[in-house]
Parts: structure tokens; C-alpha cells; sequence
């Protein structure tokens, strides 16, 4: 890339937006952070990704609920299932994030920009109503909070609310297994207190942070797979299947036990950790 | 269809005197009733049947059951100071004075339709919030981070729920407009979005979604023909980030940090920047953006400027008149 583009990159990056949509993203944005995520993807976490075959491509553009297991402490899961989709399918993917994101400068610009959205369940219906492919981590900051010590064991995931929203919307579910975001940021400690006064859903104390400072927020270069499995058709239920409380739980429970296998299918496929 | 007498209370506002040119311009429309302490604008104040009283005082239903009108619209919600509404009077006009106002209506036995300018920052401005606030969505019970005008919408809507029980004849509308921008209009929005430099919260871009003063005119006409029972969302449909508003608008941004934004409005407001309510300074920082479909369906009015072309509509006015 020559200096000017790199440039160009940058005055996308922090002037106001061009081309977004009523929801705040902006395509510009997520096409001048590429090239940093691409590196991540290819050099850094050496990412191998099935199953593309499974994810609707956008002629014409269909409806889709991706479920993923969520871990790393910080959430980079997001962003990497995210660029595997668009180099796929080439579709941007809307992703559910913690409200509390959102109380924070810069990053609450940024992931709006990128298509992400406060994880409210009208936010989640509204995009699938309109033909958006829609990333959501029902184990939510449970997933990505939890200690190394229970590193790929998924979390419980809520009281399905993930399904009930896919019923509505009439939208197939696609489960999604990533092994190797539970290395980025080994959590060995909590600092509950700390987490509290900074109103942050969570403090970790990892083998480099605080230790090393800013420097501890320098993921661990781990190697990466991410499988999409095949979709979940919801269709034969219809929309009113969405108050039936016993059917949400057992399909949510039947998608959880899904990803924990896909999970540690990968996992043996994966080898070396980190080499 | 009858002739209709109307009554409008806050003629004297922006939104009380344009809706009475408008409605006086209706060919079914005999009477316009306007109630102000304040003296509206000449020629609505030629054209109107004019009561200069306070809505709080004990006459209020004496001259109500005389006007003997069929539509109540209620546009004396003031959300900001407005010349003869300083900033300490505003809950007590948009509480008191609907109370008093519904009280006086309640046996008017004329009456069939009640159109009520309400806000959509009942909803507040929410980090976490919706994309797009449904009609349903309004909080029950306000917690802590509840604004005081907030309270106050949530207040005045119970209060028109109520009379539409009382009055089961009787169509209340509620209209959740957002906010009004327009070249014409002296709102502290529109002044910040008039002054050279903006402010606004560092690291926060917001989503944003504006009315233009034209359509939140047209939609009180509108829905003086055509009511419809319960709260409805007005807006220009979509939204734009602030930062995107700002630079359509030929202005600059002033990023503030959030903990010093208080004191730097503040000390703005001595410079001549308008004061900011915390509810301005909650929806420069998280925005607020309201789903549209009730409005376009149920209530069956389109705006002529979506939330985008309002902001250029105004830039390109502004420019005009330069």
C-alpha cells in the first residue's frame, strides 16, 4: 500500500461518514479498517475457516441468525468471523454488542460504523426483518469473561432469547464454532472491585496486563479456526413458535451442544496452539 | 363533514401560530380558538379567536365549554425556554397545564378529537437503547437516569391516557415528534446548529434523527383530520450521524470530554451559545433514533424531508439567507 492510500485510510477512519445507513454503518469505514484486520487474520491468528458454503451470499441478500461460542476477554471473535464472512460471502455482518460498549468513546463510533449494534432483541429482529445476516454470542459476557482455567467450555446460553428472536424473524440459524480466541488473552484473575469503579462489566488480569501495561493489550498470537455449520432451519416452526418457552430452550440447548462439539472437533484439528 | 371549531392552546409559539395559518387555510375549518398569555404573531392573532389565559386558571373550563369546539390541539408543551416560558416554568405549563387543560375538556360535550405535541425524548438517550424506538416502548417507570423532561412526557401521556378512558368518544393523539430543526425555528438545537462551532462529546458520534419544522407543522394538521388513538412516532425517517449532520450543515465540531461537557456548555452559554438542557446534552452524546412505520402506516402522514434531507433542506436555507 503506498503512503497516499494508507493516508486516504485514515482521513476515511476519522472524518464524519459518507455512505452510512440509518443504523450507522458505514461500508467506507469497515473497507479502510480491512487491510489492519486482514493482517490479523492471515499473519497473526493464521485463521482457517470452513464452511462458507453454509452462509447465504447476497444475490438476493438473505436472512440469517450466525450463533458463536464467545471468549478472549477482548472481543476479537467479532471481528474476525466478521471478515471471514466478508471475504466469503461478501456481506457485511451486523453484530449484537454489549450495551455497555457503547459508553465508550471512540470504540462505540467505531463498532456502529462497522455494523455493530447495542444487542437489544428489537435491534435483532429489525435487522433480520430487513434481510441482514446478524452475529450474536448468546453466551453474551459470560462467554468472554470466563477464566482460562475453563477455556473452551461453553457458557449457559441465557434463556434463549437468540431463538426466540430467529423464530420471529422467520430466520435460519447458522452456529458458528471459533477455537483459538480463548489464547488471545488467558484470564487468570478478576479484578472485581476495579471492574465495579470503572462501571466495566468485567476487569481481567491476564499473564501480560496489567503487568506490562498498554502493552498487555497485545493479543497472544494464537492459531484460529472458525467453522460455520450448517443452517438451522427454523421454518417449519412459524413465528408464533416464539412464545412456546419449552421449544426455545430445547433448540437453544440443541445449538449450545452443537457448537461444544464443532468446538472441540476444531480443536484436535488445530494441532499446535500457538505454533 | 361538519364545519370544525378548533381549539389551540401556546398560539402564540412556533407551533400554535403556523398551525393556525394552516388550518384557517382548510376550507372545512370554521373556527380557530387560540388560548395564549402571550400575543401571537399579527396576523394569526387577526385571524383567531383569541383567550388570553393561563391554562391554570379556574375560568379555563367556563371558556373551553363556551368555545364549544369539536378538536383541542395542545401545542403549549414547551420542551425549552421560549419568550414568555423561562426555564422554571416549563414543568409546571406542560404538568399543570395539561392537567388543568384535560380537566376543562372532560365534559365539553363537542369534543371528538384531541391532537397533543408530545416529544419522542420520553424515550430518552440511551447508550444501550434500541436503533428504533417502537411506540411501545416507552418506559413505564422512569428510573434515576431519567431527565426531568422526560418525566414530564411520561406524565402528560398518562395524563391524556386517562382522559381517552374517560372519553372513550373522543380521539387522542399523542405525536412523539423528534427533534425540530428548520431555518425558522429558535430552538437551543437549531442554535447549535446555527453557531460557526458545534459542541459535542469527544469519542461519541451519534445517531440522530430529526423533523423538519415544515412536516411537524403539516403532522398536527394532519392529524387534526385524520386522529389516531394513542402515541405515535414522527420523524424524518432514517438517520445520520452528528458528524455527518454538522459537516451538511458548513459547521465545525468543538469535541468536548464528557466530564468537562457541563462546564464547557456552561461557559458557552455566557459566550452565546445556547443553554443546553440535559437532555440536549444526552442526545449530543447517545442519540436516539424512533421506528417511523406508525406514522407512515397507521397514522397515514409521509413527511416531505427524511431525517437527511431536513439537515440539507436547513443548510441550504441558511445558505440562502446569508
Amino acid at each position: 500500500m503506498t503512503l497516499g492510500q494508507t493516508l486516504g485510510r485514515l482521513r476515511t477512519l476519522l472524518s464524519a461518514p459518507a455512505g452510512e445507513d440509518a443504523w450507522g454503518h458505514d461500508p467506507a469505514f469497515v473497507r479502510a479498517v480491512q487491510p489492519a484486520l486482514d493482517v490479523l487474520y492471515d499473519r497473526w491468528w493464521r485463521i482457517t475457516a470452513t464452511g462458507a458454503e453454509h452462509l447465504p451470499d447476497s444475490n438476493p441478500p438473505t436472512r440469517a441468525l450466525i450463533a458463536a461460542n464467545h471468549a478472549g476477554v477482548v472481543p476479537w471473535d467479532g471481528a474476525m468471523i466478521a471478515t471471514a464472512i466478508r471475504r466469503n460471502v461478501g456481506r457485511d455482518v451486523r453484530s449484537l454488542v454489549l450495551d455497555w460498549a457503547f459508553e465508550l468513546p471512540w470504540a462505540s463510533t467505531a463498532i456502529r460504523r462497522s455494523g455493530g449494534v447495542p444487542a437489544s432483541p428489537h435491534n435483532a429482529l429489525r435487522l433480520l426483518e430487513e434481510d441482514h445476516l446478524v452475529l450474536v454470542f448468546p453466551e453474551g459476557a459470560k462467554g468472554i469473561s470466563k477464566p482460562y482455567s475453563e477455556r473452551y467450555r461453553l457458557q449457559r446460553f441465557g434463556r434463549g432469547g437468540f431463538v426466540e428472536t430467529a423464530l420471529r424473524a422467520q430466520a435460519p440459524i447458522i452456529p458458528c464454532a471459533v477455537v483459538g480466541s480463548e489464547e488471545i488473552h488467558p484470564k487468570i484473575a478478576e479484578a472485581p472491585g476495579l471492574a465495579k469503579l470503572l462501571r466495566a462489566p468485567y476487569l481481567p488480569i491476564t499473564p501480560t496486563f496489567p503487568l506490562l501495561g498498554p502493552l498487555g493489550a497485545v493479543p497472544l498470537p494464537s492459531r484460529w479456526r472458525i467453522e460455520f455449520c450448517a443452517p438451522v432451519d427454523l421454518s417449519a416452526y412459524g413465528p408464533d413458535a416464539a412464545a412456546d418457552r419449552r421449544l426455545v430452550l430445547e433448540l437453544s440447548d440443541a445449538i449450545r451442544e452443537q457448537i461444544q462439539a464443532k468446538v472441540f472437533e476444531n480443536l484436535i484439528k488445530r494441532e499446535g496452539a500457538f505454533l | 363533514m361538519p364545519a370544525r371549531r378548533i381549539l389551540i392552546t401556546g398560539v402564540a409559539n412556533f407551533w400554535g401560530a403556523n398551525l393556525a395559518r394552516a388550518l384557517l387555510a382548510d376550507a372545512d375549518v370554521e373556527q380557530v380558538v387560540g388560548i395564549d398569555t402571550r400575543t401571537p404573531p399579527a396576523d394569526v392573532a387577526a385571524a383567531v379567536t383569541l383567550v388570553d389565559a393561563d391554562l391554570r386558571t379556574p375560568e379555563l373550563r367556563t371558556l373551553i365549554r363556551a368555545s364549544a369546539v369539536d378538536t383541542v390541539v395542545h401545542a403549549d408543551v414547551p420542551q425549552f425556554p421560549e419568550p414568555g416560558r423561562a426555564v422554571r416554568q416549563l414543568h409546571e405549563v406542560t404538568v399543570m397545564g395539561t392537567l388543568q387543560l384535560l380537566a376543562a375538556s372532560a365534559d365539553l360535550p363537542t369534543l371528538r378529537t384531541l391532537v397533543v405535541r408530545g416529544s419522542a425524548a420520553i424515550y430518552g438517550s440511551e447508550p444501550g437503547a434500541p436503533a428504533f424506538f417502537t411506540e411501545d416502548m416507552a418506559a413505564r417507570g422512569f428510573d434515576g437516569r431519567a431527565t426531568r423532561f422526560q418525566r414530564d412526557m411520561g406524565e402528560l401521556e398518562k395524563l391524556v391516557e386517562g382522559f381517552a378512558r374517560r372519553r372513550p368518544d373522543v380521539t387522542c393523539t399523542v405525536l412523539r415528534c423528534q427533534p425540530v430543526i428548520g431555518s425558522t425555528l429558535q430552538t437551543p438545537i437549531t442554535q447549535l446548529l446555527r453557531s460557526p462551532v458545534v459542541p459535542v462529546t469527544l469519542g461519541f458520534d451519534p445517531r440522530v434523527q430529526v423533523l423538519h419544522e415544515t412536516d411537524s407543522i403539516d403532522v398536527l394538521q394532519h392529524a387534526v383530520h385524520h386522529p389516531l388513538a394513542g402515541a405515535v412516532n414522527v420523524a424524518g425517517p432514517g438517520a445520520i450521524s452528528l458528524s455527518a449532520a454538522i459537516r451538511r450543515m458548513g459547521r465545525r465540531a468543538l469535541p468536548i470530554p464528557h466530564p468537562l461537557f457541563g462546564a464547557v456548555a456552561g461557559a458557552g452559554s455566557r459566550l452565546g451559545l445556547p443553554p443546553m438542557s440535559e437532555d440536549t446534552v444526552r442526545y449530543l452524546r447517545f442519540g436516539r433514533g424512533v421506528a417511523t412505520e406508525r406514522m407512515t402506516g397507521e397514522l397515514g402522514f409521509t413527511p416531505r424531508y427524511d431525517t437527511r434531507a431536513a439537515i440539507g433542506a436547513v443548510a441550504d436555507e441558511l445558505r440562502a439567507a446569508r
